[in-house]
């Protein structure tokens, strides 16, 4: 067990040495510049662009550039090239504006999939089962910023509700502490539950699939040769063993957090991580892209890690 | 017909499992019985509807795409067919009890030896925790398992084959039913772990004074363990009676050529002989006597008429009229 723990750990700081170099590398040779040092920059003049060079120590060798660049990293001195702010402080703020975006969307999607997908598979055929099917295509094959925007034109004809940004603009001066929670929870509401439509489409058919799968087994069939009734067939045995796999995606959605979603975010101009993430690109701020490159690589080695630990637990077959 | 010594009777039992352009007739008017301290044995090749016969009894048969197109099942005066899901129940692991073929995929690898045996008593018995312990550590004592109370923690993955199959029989003995049905529960053993879970089946049947029906296509474990022989054929019964009348003076064309290739030390180093054809698609069974296209005795009248069961003696009797008369004749 600790030696398992010990090669794995291992393992992942190896695989991150490389993802690190592999990203550095794709973030220098792709094309374009800092604005900063585009010669073509009319807001600078060659001196301006010289001293910064010097300054990021862009006139040194790669290598020698990535050097640096992880020792800042490592020191938490990485400043923005955008803003001169730290990036790390960046990212922490954004990443908890993501946070609550992330866990009320994991939340709805886990707790809405596995009711539906289970109760689809023993009604196999039935009613029931179509009408989820029919429904759970239908949130796939729609395109998630329409469906975006059709529920804001809802939601807001109806209700009369601000759901725009994370809260509504200018509240915070006079409003009592419960109303102004009751405005966050509103702007959490929309963005989140689109954010797990999707989710819930695909994940209730996987668990479908999985129970299906699982009730035609044999031991289910001896569990009901036992003269247990339905529901202990259903969901001791059966859901027991179809749970299996879904303990390894659940470490797999640790890597959400940072990708999030750019086009929810960007609809509801929420300032998460994403989004942050997507104007980095597209200002070639290579130090907020490469952590936040090096971040969503740590969590998804971390999130690995967990599902293998968690596997561990929860198959017995699984011993090391 | 049924007396008092007969323990479950199954009529004329119709099993159809129907898709949308096809219905297959997997048992199609089958009866047989099983008396009290009995081992009674369904031979057939696969497909012939013994295991799907098994099955109803117990109302195991996935409804739909199954359907039971009628007969009767008659247990302790009750007709299991028309029993609803919660009498049904009751039933189940308590009164009749099932040990399957694959002792590895029967067992649930998630949960250990003692949830399962456990829960197979806590179900029909209220029982105390401790209690519950003991029983199963009893329980397996019973089936031969060294070491039983070590055994407990342990999950299916971990025992050996034949330590699985003892593990399916304690927790088909939990609640001391009247009936075990065994569907073929050595097939997927080697030989001499077969031996000792035919020799452990005997023995229980004995000491509990319980009736087996034992399922398999395996006539050596037929002449080993059976008391009374029903053979099946595509979804009939076409010969039944003691092992003696079904060894030594088969009358039906299909026991017939079943025992001719059975091999034997008298017919060491020729060819074994065997039946020529194949067994007919359950949806598109031949017209009169299933296997009269396979029949060596195959007369006119066999591809039209269905036959009936003929009475040769004591309890045997063969679904075979053509040498019925025959024999009849030479009298």
């Amino acid at each position: 067990m600790i030696s398992f723990i010990g090669r794995s750990v291992i393992q992942k700081i190896i695989t991150l040495f490389f993802v690190s170099i592999v990203s550095f590398l794709i973030i220098h040779i792709a094309p374009g510049k800092p604005s900063q040092v585009d010669p073509m920059n009319p807001k600078f003049t060659p001196e301006v662009v010289e001293r910064f060079q010097k300054e990021f120590h862009l006139d040194k060798p790669l290598h020698v550039q990535y050097f640096y660049f992880y020792k800042d990293l490592f020191t938490g001195e990485t400043i923005s090239w955008k803003d001169n702010q730290s990036v790390i402080n960046k990212i922490w703020e954004r990443f908890l504006n993501s946070l609550p975006l992330f866990i009320v969307g994991t939340i709805i999607t886990w707790t809405l999939s596995f009711p539906i997908g289970i109760r689809s598979a023993i009604f196999r055929g039935q009613f029931y089962d179509r009408s989820a099917t029919f429904l759970s295509y239908l949130l796939i094959s729609i395109p998630g910023f329409f469906f975006a925007y059709v529920l804001i034109i809802f939601v807001v004809n109806q209700f009369h509700v601000p759901v725009i940004g994370m809260e509504t603009f200018g509240i915070g001066e006079g409003a009592s502490l419960p109303h102004i929670f009751m405005d966050r929870i509103w702007h959490l509401l929309l963005p989140s539950m689109l954010g797990a439509t999707g989710g819930i489409a695909v994940l209730s058919r996987y668990v479908r699939s999985q129970m299906l799968e699982v009730e035609g087994q044999d031991y289910i069939r001896t569990a009901r040769a036992k003269g247990l009734p339905p529901e202990q067939v259903h969901y001791k045995h059966a859901l027991r063993n179809a749970l299996l796999p879904f303990v390894t995606m659940f470490g797999l959605i640790l890597p959400g957090l940072i990708g999030g979603s750019v086009i929810i975010e960007s609809i509801f101009s929420w300032p998460g991580m994403g989004r942050m993430a997507y104007e980095a690109i597209l200002a070639r701020d290579y130090p907020v892209i490469l952590t936040v490159n090096f971040v969503s690589a740590v969590l998804v080695l971390a999130g690995t890690f967990i599902s293998d630990l968690l596997y561990l637990i929860v198959d017995p077959r699984i011993r090391l | 017909m049924a007396n008092n010594n007969t323990l479950i009777s199954v009529q004329d039992l119709k099993v159809y499992f129907r898709s949308s352009h096809e219905c297959a007739r997997a048992v199609d008017g089958v009866s047989f019985e099983v008396r009290k301290e009995e081992t009674v044995c369904l031979v057939g090749e696969s497909g012939c509807g013994k295991t799907v016969s098994a099955l109803s009894i117990l109302g195991l048969i996935p409804i739909p795409p199954g359907e039971i197109a009628g007969g009767r099942i008659l247990f302790q005066g009750k007709n299991l067919l028309e029993l609803d899901e919660e009498d049904m129940q009751k039933i189940r692991g308590n009164r009749i009890a099932m040990v399957f073929q694959e002792p590895l995929t029967s067992l649930n690898p998630v949960f250990t030896i003692e949830d399962q045996i456990g829960e197979a008593v806590r179900i029909h018995k209220n029982i105390g925790a401790g209690e519950l312990r003991d029983c199963c550590i009893k329980l397996l004592k019973d089936v031969g398992i060294p070491s039983p109370v070590q055994r407990l923690k342990d999950y299916p993955h971990q025992l050996s084959g034949g330590q699985r199959q003892r593990v399916m029989i304690a927790m088909a003995l939990a609640c001391d039913p009247d009936l075990i049905i065994a569907d073929e529960p050595t097939t997927a053993l080697d030989v001499t772990v077969q031996a000792q879970i035919l020799q452990l089946l005997k023995s229980i049947q004995k000491t509990r004074s319980m009736s087996v029906l034992y399922i398999t296509h395996d006539l050596g474990v037929v002449a080993n363990i059976a008391d009374r022989v029903y053979v099946m054929y595509s979804g009939i019964v076409t010969e039944q009676g003691n092992t003696a009348q079904i060894f030594y003076d088969a009358r039906h064309p299909y026991t017939q050529g079943l025992l001719a290739s059975l091999p034997s030390r008298s017919k060491r180093g020729k060819r074994l002989y065997s039946i020529p054809g194949t067994v007919p698609n359950p949806a598109y069974k031949p017209e009169g006597c299933p296997f009269h296209p396979r029949c060596p005795h195959a007369i006119s009248t066999c591809s039209r008429e269905h036959p009936e069961m003929c009475d040769y003696s004591k309890a045997h009797l063969a679904r075979c009229p053509v040498l019925f008369e025959s024999a009849n004749g030479y009298k």
